[in-house]
């Protein structure tokens, strides 16, 4: 029997991180992209981009995003890693804003934040029915596969909204975000729960999960135990243990990728990732 | 988008240790979330938030 194959998906960058947070954290175009190369020769097989502007902090200005997806075609053509560009790395930008970088580049996916939250008890993270409507049919329009983030259950039963509406189309892929201030907290226990919501709600979604913090490891193992995809990187934790700062990311998706092989699964190829996320090269 | 995760920062006004909980644990620690890891007083809130440059000064408290 074929082992089962496990993508790995590597968040290098994020939008809150600093180099005085961790002097490891990739923020302009060449150091993401060169990273984003050193993640995928890691076993990566997606890339979740954010940019920053030249004072270090979260933008969505769509030149960011084409000088960096530029490098990453122009340095390294022999890199087919999966493109995933965010469409929240900047709570200030406007809906407008936050689409160019996809209508211009036409990524393979892009990140769909199924819902608003209070945004670490202090800034408000707005993700509008009308964005939200907007951005499914453009997706679609522009073939482009959302990465729904999921930061409580609520989120899902969202999606399966947007799914019944014909805004989303199935399959859906979800990405778990445990932990995170004010979304839900990261246990396994939760893990298992959302899972279920989203085999109750969206039957035959694929999922990836990330633990922010304490949680990263139980995430990790738990989604290779319980059948789904890992994201990892500085986004989520620029600390790689209890103490420890990251040295890059591709020491991240490294432990992924040794923790899938001893767990018995292969790490998924970019080839393979877009199979199981039915991604339309 | 992720920011990592959110804190709640605590000196002992006993024994002076500096510590930190991550705000997600509040299920998890119920009644004892704030509690000083070395002696068990309740620590003094300091403040709250993603990770700084101060955080290495702050001990974690996991379990």
């Amino acid at each position: 029997m074929a082992k089962k194959k496990t993508i790995i998906t590597v968040a290098p960058t994020g939008a809150w991180p600093k180099k005085e947070n961790n002097p490891n954290v990739p923020m302009t175009p060449t150091e993401i992209a060169d990273e984003v190369y050193a993640c995928w020769k890691a076993g990566a097989a997606v890339a979740h981009l954010h940019m920053r502007d030249d004072q270090g902090n979260g933008t969505m200005d769509t030149k960011k995003f084409e000088e960096t997806v530029g490098l990453i075609r122009e340095r390294y053509p022999d890199c087919d890693i999966v493109l995933n560009l965010t469409t929240s790395g900047d709570i200030h930008a406007d809906d407008d804003l936050r689409v160019a970088h996809v209508e211009k580049l036409k990524p393979e996916m892009a990140s769909y934040d199924c819902g608003s939250m209070n945004w670490l008890n202090t800034s408000l993270f707005i993700n509008s029915p009308a964005f939200l409507e907007r951005c499914g049919k453009l997706f679609q329009e522009l073939n482009v596969k959302p990465e729904i983030e999921a930061f409580d259950p609520g989120m899902i039963a969202n999606a399966a909204y947007y799914l019944k509406k014909g805004i989303l189309v199935a399959p859906l892929h979800f990405q778990f975000c445990m932990g995170c201030a004010n979304g839900i907290p990261g246990s396994m226990k939760n893990l298992v729960f959302m899972k279920e919501t989203m085999e109750q709600l969206c039957p035959g979604s694929t999922w990836s999960t990330f633990g922010v913090g304490h949680c990263a490891m139980e995430m990790l193992y738990g989604a290779v135990a319980l059948g789904g995809h890992i994201r990892v990187g500085m986004e989520d934790n620029v600390m790689y243990a209890k103490g420890q700062l990251a040295e890059s990311n591709v020491q991240f998706v490294e432990r992924a990728a040794r923790v899938i092989r001893e767990y018995g699964n292969d790490v998924a190829t970019p080839d393979e990732a877009r199979e199981i996320l039915s991604l339309k090269k | 988008m992720s920011w990592g995760p959110g804190f709640f920062y605590y000196q002992c006004s006993a024994c002076g240790k500096k510590f930190k909980y991550a705000q997600d644990m509040i299920p998890e620690f119920g009644a004892d979330f704030g509690k000083c890891p070395v002696c068990g007083t309740m620590g003094t809130y300091i403040k709250d938030g993603p990770r700084g440059t101060d955080d290495a000064d702050y001990y974690e408290v996991e379990d």
